[in-house]
């Protein structure tokens, strides 16, 4: 299984190269910490998908002895690895920089990530390859360009919900934040491997 | 005698099309060549025995094994050649040895830096750049650097240029020379067959019409040529398939003793090619 994580490098060996310079520009242009650490957190494991889309490449990781469970376990784990690492990287790259970040900023971004990465993990799985890489990276830029104003109409629209949140304590908000988006990975992870249980190739 | 794969009333439909309750058994140290039209369901065949597709009823069993608890163990012993390529064709064969070798307990890599050097394949190139014979030397490369048990091959001979089709025939040959490989391989291209294999399975419209030895075919089919006037309901039975002409009839049998038997010195009766037998089998089934 470890070696169904560490192919992502081994494919993806050029695209690494693109990665400093992609989270240099983002610091450049004086992103918040927040969405620095979340766009390279889904540079690796989106990327993977590129390829993963590829029936040839269903045909051959399920022809050599891995079962189903194991490819989509790679996955899913391969995808908390390289957020681990890219955080990593990134903040190296922030303190570099000399770019103040605090670890909320890190818990937001990689809370972001994994919300991002259980919602659409599982279309990977449901539509047409060819189709799916573009449409969730244009996702990806609509929620990024319009979900926060979608957030603050909802935040003056819904006072009860607002009251509530604001209500909660520092501390109990980020552990439910954590516990609900730990719980959605989960539930994003048995969907995906019951659909994959069931594709044929 | 050993059946490395088994298939018992293996049924699975798709739209329009069903491979429907085959039962097939591949023995140990032969090689199957298994053939069929176009269309007529060797890859769905093929995909079953490799997990690729699970049928709709009945058992898939390989090495005595089934996938739902032995999945892993059964592929370590597998070496697969597809049609296409299916290897990230970006890649190099370096770094693919380098994702494919990890998943086996077995790989042995002198083994592939020895198959490398005779087929003569560039490891630091893209296998998109591999013309369609080094794809193959590629995959077969990688398919038998595991010890594999079982070689299963899906049309590795189609696109590739005589002399290379013989080349690899040879090498299957010298595989075969360790008792305990079989080879399992699907063509429409039945010259190869003749070459160098010990059993043939036949698929016709998604159903196995028969597996047998090479030995037994010649045995049993055979090509009848005779006058019309010699054909009536009862001198029809034996008979697969019959063309008449104003001249004659030619017709495929699938009993031989029992042709010669009816007909004695009557009809000419000739050695069916397997290109007779599939020709023959075109047009269906007519036991008239």
């Amino acid at each position: 299984m470890f070696n169904l994580i560490r192919r992502d490098v081994i494919l993806q060996k050029k695209q690494l190269l693109m990665f400093i310079p992609f989270i240099l520009f983002f610091i450049i242009m004086d992103a918040h910490p927040a969405l620095i650490f979340l766009v390279a957190s889904i540079f690796i494991p989106f990327n993977t998908y590129a390829y993963d889309e590829k029936a040839e490449t269903n045909i051959l990781l399920n022809s050599l002895p891995y079962t189903r469970r194991e490819i989509i376990a790679s996955r899913y784990l391969g995808a908390i690895v390289y957020m681990v690492l890219a955080v990593g990287v990134t903040s190296l790259a922030l303190a570099a920089f000399n770019k103040s970040f605090s670890m909320t900023d890190i818990a937001i971004g990689s809370g972001l990530f994994l919300l991002f990465a259980a919602l659409t993990f599982p279309l990977f799985y449901i539509f047409k390859p060819g189709y799916i890489s573009a449409a969730v990276m244009i996702g990806f830029l609509f929620l990024a360009g319009v979900g926060p104003r979608i957030v603050l109409f909802i935040a003056e629209h819904t006072t009860a919900i607002t009251d509530f949140i604001a209500s909660l304590s520092t501390p109990a908000l980020y552990t439910g934040a954590a516990a609900a988006i730990t719980a959605l990975y989960a539930a994003s992870w048995g969907v995906t491997h019951i659909i994959y249980q069931r594709k044929a190739f | 005698m050993e059946n490395v794969v088994e298939l018992k009333n293996v049924t699975k439909a798709f739209k329009g099309f069903s491979v429907k309750n085959m039962d097939l058994q591949v023995k140990k140290g032969f090689v199957t060549g298994f053939i069929g039209a176009n269309g007529a369901g060797k890859s769905t065949t093929i995909k079953l025995m490799m997990n690729l597709l699970k049928p709709d009823a009945g058992e898939v069993k390989l090495f005595g094994l089934d996938y739902k608890t032995h999945e892993k163990a059964i592929k370590e012993r597998i070496g697969f050649v597809y049609d296409g390529n299916v290897f990230f064709e970006g890649l190099n064969l370096k770094d693919i040895k380098r994702i494919v070798s990890p998943a086996y307990k077995n790989w042995d890599d002198i083994i592939f830096s020895e198959y490398i050097d005779k087929f003569q394949l560039p490891l630091h190139k893209a296998i998109k750049t591999f013309s369609k014979g080094m794809q193959m030397k590629a995959s077969l490369a990688i398919a038998l650097s595991h010890h594999a048990e079982l070689i299963i091959m899906d049309e590795p001979t189609a696109g590739l240029d005589p002399i290379f089709r013989r080349e690899l025939l040879n090498l299957l040959q010298e595989l075969m020379v360790d008792g305990n490989r079989t080879i399992f391989f699907s063509t429409h291209i039945t010259t190869d067959l003749d070459r160098i294999a010990d059993y043939i399975a036949f698929i016709h419209g998604g159903e196995l019409v028969f597996n047998q030895s090479i030995h037994e075919i010649a045995e049993n089919y055979a090509l009848v040529k005779g006058g019309v006037e010699l054909l009536d309901r009862d001198t029809e039975k034996d008979f697969v398939h019959i063309h008449r002409t104003s001249a004659g009839f030619q017709a495929l049998t699938d009993n031989m003793k029992a042709v010669k038997h009816t007909f004695g010195d009557m009809v000419v009766i000739e050695r069916a090619s397997l290109e007779d037998i599939m020709y023959n089998f075109k047009g269906g089934m007519h036991h008239v």
